[in-house]
């Protein structure tokens, strides 16, 4: 199950090592196109991990009683990392090989601000500089997410700003836009290409981020072990980029491969706001809006695609990991969308049951968790079903509070029509 | 800002005595004891308004001073009434003396009749907020509560201004049990969209006119070959026409074939034809008045035999944002039972580029 080559944006000949180097730390693009089943974290990046890793798992007893489910239910809890995310797994591991590369600078985009922070707390571990694009909707809607970074000595502006030349043609084009993901990221690549001794990081998609994640995984099946159970029968996370969701279930689809956990099932979850996996198409596309990353094969809502400001600001992005978009497609991965407002009502549910605010991203993995759940109720299976509580919701209280005020609209992707729009295409044989 | 205040002091009346309306019916209401709905409502909202923010402007008597008095708010009447019994000229006066005077809103008490003396005069230059208390409020400017519309003017600068469609309902075919309601105009109206936590989260839907040009260009962008577009009516689907280039007809329905107008402002009989041309056919519609009604109000072209031609998968809903904020499900009456039941429980409401809102459908 080989994955495809990325292609060069502008000459469109597959990437190689070279094209990656302005931008990019050298060991990174190594991972990048690795094929070592292990690579060792570094231990100066192990000694900062260790000030929360391992991060608890627990079984989540009293949510397993409120829902009268005969499921046991396990959660790996990455809000115990400083900036209260599982986002650190890989910032830290990002500004350890560009302080060892001599960058001194590294531009990056945010949406929620999860990232943003993790990276700013990251840089000035290392004595770097740290400039991130922060999406406008959510830089307006989370300013303590800002003032994180700002605590860690990070500059954060939103995006589009009128900064870079993609900021600006943005805004020119839209001078009233919530910004996303797509972008902010044309923002920080032309930052960091434009800027000397700066590189540009990224929190998700790409293949290196994964690896940097998968130590959510890799603690989670020595965890289960500890705890009594040798296989899961369901892994499950919630999906923007992918990497929260691949940093929990790559070490177990290993063991499923391995025919060691063969009936364990994979579930992605996204918003039907931003519905990638479940509506997208498995397609070459850009990562960004502006066109400047690699072309990549990966499950799409087309690059252009700006996805309503829901409150789950990690997850409005058109295009999802190369690695998890594979295995989807391969069918080693089930994907489902929810709206806003039942997702926030699993939110509600598990805080009430198991004391835990957790992001709006993360609740979407928890709305999952309860159907399944439910489903076992009705049958009278106990599954275990393991879930990546990638972070709490101490700064989304807003959007807590716009849920209990009942103005929280449930969007969704029009799929249908642009499907059928789609059929009109002609066909060239 | 200075904000043009007007009650329509016999609206409501016929209500509790089954008049459906008092247009013409003052006399006879009153004879069978119905009292006045519309100044208690007025009391409601001038107690509610934070006093020193805006300037009002208002009528004399019954019209509004007298209230105005009662609450202990400073109002500058600009206009009075001649006899006792006020009618909808003297509304119509005291408006035209509001805009004047250069208001920037006219609030008013009242019904659709009211509403309908009050756009005579305002169009869609001066923006409008009724305060509901009159028989029929099938009108989009209504707010949902004279509460509602308290909290309105207190936090206007946060308000989104809204094309709100003005009904006109035949009372005369009302009170003989046989509704008629027609589209008669469209009004600009603020509104709280409520869902958006902070100011700068508004800007996405600040500006109506950008918000229909968003819904209108993917429209645009997923309109199918072959394929006969029948639009209308109202601001939303009018962008549509004018994202093709073409004007549209703001109050009625327009047919598009292959990105073209092939016919404008049409009636029942005039689509029915055209279905017999076009094999292949979706509507564009969007929710009308203050229920949202998506069929069965305002649009009496789409008949029951237009819809059941069309068929109920091929209705394309569009709204903005601001729109749906107004209303919490969408409303359909296409005037056969059978034909409605054929509608889903819910639809996806068009309410930008790709992005679309559940909205539950009550028939």
């Amino acid at each position: 199950m080989p994955l495809s080559p990325s292609y060069n944006p502008q000459t469109k000949e597959p990437i190689g090592p070279a094209d990656l180097a302005p931008i990019f730390a050298s060991e990174l693009i190594r991972q990048e196109v690795s094929t070592e089943r292990y690579i060792d974290i570094p231990s100066e990046v192990r000694d900062i991990l260790t000030l929360w890793r391992p991060s608890p798992l627990y079984r989540a007893r009293r949510l397993e009683k409120l829902l009268k489910t005969p499921a046991k239910i396990f959660y790996k809890y990455e809000g115990v990392s400083p900036p209260g995310s599982h986002k650190p797994n890989t910032a830290i591991a990002q500004a350890y090989y560009n302080m060892k590369d001599g960058i001194e600078r590294i531009a990056t985009e945010t949406g929620a601000g999860q990232w943003g922070s993790s990276l700013a707390f990251a840089t000035q571990l290392f004595d770097m500089e740290c400039k991130v694009y922060m999406v406008r909707g959510s830089y307006d809607q989370k300013p303590y997410r800002k003032m994180m970074m700002q605590c860690w000595g990070a500059d954060c502006i939103a995006s589009p700003s009128p900064e870079t030349n993609a900021g600006r043609a943005m805004l020119e084009k839209d001078p009233e836009t919530s910004g996303s993901l797509g972008m902010a990221i044309s923002e920080a690549v032309e930052d960091a290409a434009s800027h000397t001794n700066t590189n540009y990081s990224l929190g998700w998609v790409l293949n290196h981020v994964c690896l940097h994640q998968s130590v959510i995984g890799l603690e989670t099946l020595e965890q289960l072990k500890m705890a009594g159970e040798e296989t899961a029968d369901f892994v499950i996370g919630c999906a923007g980029g992918g990497s929260n969701f691949a940093g929990l279930a790559f070490p177990f689809i290993r063991e499923k491969m391995a025919g060691r956990m063969p009936a364990c099932q994979f579930i992605a979850t996204e918003p039907s706001a931003c519905p990638t996996l479940t509506k997208g198409l498995y397609a070459y596309d850009y990562g960004d809006v502006a066109g400047y990353t690699p072309i990549m094969q990966m499950y799409t809502l087309g690059h252009g695609f700006v996805p309503p400001s829901i409150h789950a600001g990690g997850l409005r992005y058109h295009g999802m990991a190369p690695l998890v978009s594979l295995l989807h497609h391969e069918g080693l991965v089930d994907a489902v969308s929810c709206h806003q407002n039942e997702v926030f009502a699993a939110a509600v549910a598990f805080c009430r049951s198991e004391g835990i605010i957790v992001a709006p991203e993360s609740a979407h993995a928890i709305k999952t968790v309860m159907d399944v759940a439910a489903e076992c109720s009705r049958t009278g299976d106990a599954k275990t079903i393991v879930f990546n509580c990638s972070g709490h919701g101490n700064f989304d209280l807003s959007s807590y509070e716009a849920y209990f005020a009942g103005a929280l609209p449930d969007y969704e992707y029009p799929a249908d029509l642009i499907a059928a729009s789609l059929k009109d295409l002609p066909v060239i044989h | 800002m200075l904000i043009g205040f007007v009650v329509n002091p016999v609206a409501g009346m016929g209500g509790a005595i089954g008049l459906k309306g008092t247009d013409g019916a003052v006399e006879e209401a009153k004879q069978q004891g119905a009292v006045p709905v519309a100044p208690g409502r007025a009391r409601m909202l001038l107690s509610l308004i934070t006093p020193g923010v805006h300037t009002f402007l208002t009528a004399g008597g019954p019209m509004g001073e007298e209230l105005f008095a009662e609450a202990g708010i400073s109002a500058e009447v600009v206009y009075i009434p001649d006899g006792a019994e006020t009618t909808g000229e003297d509304t119509r006066r005291a408006c035209r003396a509001f805009v004047n005077r250069g208001c920037g809103l006219i609030l008013f008490c009242g019904g659709d009749g009211t509403a309908r003396d009050v756009f005579a005069v305002a169009g869609d230059t001066t923006p409008l907020l009724g305060v509901p208390s009159g028989v029929k409020m099938y009108s989009g400017i209504f707010a949902a509560t004279p509460a509602a519309a308290a909290d309105c003017i207190n936090r206007l600068e946060e308000a989104v201004m809204t094309d709100a469609e003005v009904m006109d309902i035949d009372e005369v075919a009302y009170r003989d049990g046989r509704l008629a309601v027609t589209l008669t105009g469209i009004a600009r109206s603020p509104a709280l969209t409520g869902h958006l936590p902070s100011s700068k989260w508004a800007t996405d839907t600040r500006h109506e006119a950008r918000a229909q040009a968003e819904i209108a260009r993917f429209i645009t962008d997923i309109m199918r070959r072959d394929t006969l577009y029948l639009i209308g009516a109202g601001s939303t689907t009018a962008a549509v026409i004018q994202a093709l280039g073409e004007e549209g007809t703001l109050l009625g329905i327009d047919a598009v074939f292959d990105g073209d107008i092939i016919a404008r402002d049409l009636n029942e009989v005039g689509i029915l034809q055209l279905l017999d041309k076009y094999p292949r056919v979706q509507a564009v519609v969007s929710p009308i008045g203050a229920q949202g009604f998506v069929l069965g109000r305002g649009t009496q072209q789409f008949s029951p035999v237009v819809v059941e031609r069309i068929g109920p998968e091929n209705f394309i809903v569009i709204a903005t944002e601001a729109k749906l904020s107004r209303t919490s499900a969408l409303y359909l009456d296409v005037g056969d039972p059978e034909i409605s039941a054929r509608f889903p429980d819910s639809l996806p409401v068009v309410c930008g580029y790709a992005m679309a809102r559940r909205m539950p459908l009550i028939r």
